[in-house]
């Protein structure tokens, strides 16, 4: 299923976007890409945050993730892949949604 | 140089493992820019950038060469560098001024330990690269191989733009990932005839792969080019070429191409990429000015850039220096403003006027005169008086001063003497002229023999210049056996006083200095402090102690090699009104050495080499077991094929001869780098059997 992606809202405009959403054609924004920034430095160890929502107000710590799987392909606050770069990410999204 | 605008020039410099194909390539470059009308090789001895005698001879590059071309309207200044790390200065100065480089990796072994090292100093200098997998006509050649090197070893984003159509005999061209078309060279007028045709279909899914790989990792450098992706399901080659070009020069990723330049097929593409991926004076953030003192390496980015604009007040730096007959060239980087022949500048490293003679664009060994510079130039000065390797020249309107070299630590010595009286003068000249061309070449008298001492970078790198001496100064010397570079230090903290009391009759000499001796980390070098209060020691003997003890330093108290990595502290200390003088409180400083270090737990520090055997598999344990016996710590062990590569840490005293042992243990057919590693402690033994020879 192909979906209509564009930036986020919250992307820096001085830097490559951390985050796309991809919309049907009535402009319902139904998956997301997302960066994981990051590693950080908790008393557990080296992590990567993972927003939980639009605003990052919420953020599940997981460990480091392998070399390659810095961007998450998030359906319904699921995340149904992980790949290296946005765009194969987003490939992931939608060959998800294809079911 | 020319009105060439700046965005048209490239300074790039090409970098390998030895005998990877960098004199090779640079040789068909010249080719088909049109410089040479025939293609040098190595093995004949008559390429254009190996033009010493030494180089000719043993098939081999010593010193990096500057040469120009122009390739479809555009200006490349190229740097051939030594690929030996004998020689690694060459590398190391060349990359400091340079834009870009190509990285060329051989198709047999993929990464080798020089072209980590090199893709390390690169990384220091924040240089943009592409890499050149080259070699594939070879037997055993396997780019795939080659290419999970880069990742294993490098630890980069590798992003090949082309994938090879064959392999050894069999191949015949490349993939152009971008543009998606086959690249076949026809085999004759030394590849200068080629041409485009579809994709052979045997290879059309994978090259899809790659494509698919290469979209994804260059467009999510730039949202525009996403959305184009986005809104038409591809994008067009200027776009993609934008996006491989701001990767390049962030390092997002490293642009991979292949080819064989021996069988001159890859060269014109690779020509292209150059214009296309690498930077030009301008798209480069500028060279930052030097750290004032006390400044934090962490402030480096915020430091002042100098910007490629030939309309600014000049600024350059000299980076190499070679003296031939005509006198001393002084290579200059030249990073912004235009000079011209006959104008003075300020050498702001240190601090006086240079009167520009004549100025030239080199071509290896030959040269064109100029009448001026601009800003992206590489140039030869003529005329300068005291401007060493790593100054900066500028204008007096804005004396900056541009970030220093590092160079490397010696770890060889080798004593030399002229074997007759006539030579002394003939010899110290021709010596002091060649450590005033290489930063990595030492020269030192030893105070207790009162030979002069050599110290080089490997037993190649003095031989190489035993034979300068002989060649272009005409000094015949004796040379002793090469020795390790050992150096000294100390393992704990100690206090020590000494009052240097001299009165008898006439005016007397009296000083006397409390210092705090400490051992440092590795590299850190000599520290100094002055804690002095109230003017227990006056101001103007300070610099007198810190200066006795540095001298001393050179003689280190337990076999007489040069102690570093401490800091001492001048602490107190008394003086007499009439009796005390800055001699005084020299030979204070230098007795207070001499007794302190005593007492700090002196230690003798070796060099620790980093050694890489390449072995066939059924002499593994022959060369594992050997290299124990030479204190060896292995360090691990990978197949690659039917060879092995051993890699370990052993000390440089234990790899003398190395070579001949090697060659017997595995008839002849294993062979071996190695370069510096690090500096560790000698065992006890060892350190009683040097100091047993130093008395």
């Amino acid at each position: 299923m192909r979906l209509r992606w564009a930036r986020s809202r919250e992307a820096n405009p001085s830097q490559p976007a951390r985050e796309w959403l991809g919309c049907d054609d009535a402009g319902n924004p139904i998956a997301r890409v997302i960066h994981l920034d990051g590693p950080i430095s908790t008393d557990r160890g080296v992590v990567r945050a993972v927003p939980l929502d639009r605003e990052a107000k919420l953020v599940r710590l997981l460990p480091r993730p392998q070399a390659g799987g810095d961007w998450l392909a998030v359906i319904g606050g699921r995340v149904v892949g992980r790949a290296g770069a946005p765009l194969a990410a987003v490939r992931r999204a939608e060959a998800a949604l294809a079911g | 140089m020319s009105g060439t605008s700046l965005d048209l020039i490239r300074n790039i410099g090409i970098t390998a493992h030895i005998d990877a194909g960098k004199t090779t390539t640079t040789e068909r470059i010249l080719y088909y820019t049109g410089v040479s009308h025939r293609i040098g090789e190595v093995h004949d001895g008559n390429t254009t950038t190996d033009y010493m005698d030494q180089e000719r001879e043993r098939g081999i590059t010593i010193t990096s060469a500057a040469v120009t071309c122009e390739w479809k309207g555009h200006r490349i200044n190229i740097i051939d560098t030594p690929g030996h790390i004998d020689f690694n200065i060459e590398v190391n100065r060349s990359l400091r001024v340079l834009d870009g480089a190509i990285f060329i990796i051989e198709g047999v072994a993929g990464v080798q330990p020089q072209s980590e090292t090199n893709w390390r100093l690169a990384d220091r200098y924040n240089v943009p690269r592409i890499i050149f997998i080259n070699k594939l006509d070879r037997t055993g050649a396997d780019f795939f191989r080659a290419f999970n090197t880069l990742k294993e070893k490098l630890d980069i984003v590798a992003l090949p733009l082309q994938l090879p159509i064959g392999i050894e005999d069999g191949f015949v061209g490349v993939v152009d990932l971008i543009e998606m078309k086959a690249i076949i060279w026809e085999g004759g007028e030394l590849g200068a005839k080629y041409h485009d045709e579809e994709i052979p279909a045997d290879l059309l899914a994978q090259a899809k792969e790659y494509r698919q790989n290469l979209l994804d990792n260059a467009l999510a450098v730039d949202d525009a080019a996403m959305e184009e992706y986005f809104d038409k399901g591809d994008v067009s080659v200027e776009t993609l070429k934008r996006c491989i070009k701001i990767g390049t020069i962030s390092g997002a990723f490293r642009p991979v191409l292949c080819g064989t330049a021996f069988k001159n097929k890859g060269v014109q593409p690779l020509l292209d990429a150059v214009l296309d991926f690498l930077p030009s004076p301008v798209d480069v953030p500028g060279i930052a000015v030097a750290a004032e003192e006390g400044e934090e390496e962490s402030e480096t980015e915020e430091r002042r850039r100098i910007k490629a604009d030939p309309s600014a007040p000049f600024a350059g730096l000299a980076f190499k220096i070679i003296n031939d007959k005509y006198g001393t060239l002084t290579f200059v980087r030249v990073y912004s403003g235009t000079l011209k022949s006959g104008d003075t500048v300020l050498n702001t490293t240190k601090g006086h006027k240079e009167r520009i003679g004549r100025m030239f664009q080199m071509h290896a060994d030959k040269r064109a005169e100029i009448k001026e510079v601009h800003a992206g130039d590489i140039a030869a000065f003529v005329g300068l008086k005291d401007t060493g390797t790593g100054d900066t020249l500028a204008a007096a309107e804005d004396p900056v001063v541009l970030e220093r070299m590092a160079f490397p630590v010696p770890v060889i010595d080798i004593s030399v003497e002229p074997k007759t009286k006539e030579g002394v003068e003939k010899m110290t000249l021709g010596l002091q002229k060649l450590a005033g061309e290489d930063p990595s070449l030492r020269l030192r008298t030893d105070q207790e023999t009162g030979q002069t001492i050599l110290s080089g970078m490997g037993e190649l790198h003095l031989e190489i210049i035993i034979d300068r001496l002989k060649r272009e100064y005409g000094v015949d010397a004796n040379i002793g056996a090469p020795q390790v570079a050992y150096r000294e230090t100390i393992s704990k903290p100690h206090t020590e006083t000494y009052t240097h009391k001299k009165q008898s009759g006439g005016s007397g000499q009296y000083a006397e200095v409390k210092v705090e001796f400490e051992p440092l980390e590795r590299n850190e070098g000599i520290v100094f402090e002055n804690k002095v209060v109230g003017g227990a020691v006056p101001r103007e003997y300070i610099p007198a102690v810190e200066k006795g003890i540095r001298v001393q330093a050179d003689t280190g108290v337990l076999a007489g090699f040069p102690t570093v990595d401490f800091k001492y502290t001048l602490v107190d200390g008394k003086y007499h009104d009439v009796d005390s003088s800055a001699l005084a409180f020299e030979i204070a400083a230098k007795a207070c050495f001499r007794e302190g270090m005593k007492k700090a737990g002196p230690i003798i520090l070796e060099p620790i080499m980093d050694v890489e055997v390449t072995t066939p598999q059924d002499h593994v344990g022959d060369v594992v077991g050997d290299l124990n016996r030479r204190r060896g710590m292995i360090q691990n062990q990978e197949s690659s094929g039917s060879t092995v590569i051993v890699r370990a840490h052993v000390p440089l005293k234990e790899m003398f001869g190395y070579i001949s042992q090697l060659r017997s243990m595995t008839k002849g057919r294993a062979s071996f780098t190695m370069q510096f590693h690090h500096y560790d402690p000698v065992p006890r033994n060892i350190a009683d059997e040097i100091m047993a020879r130093s008395a």
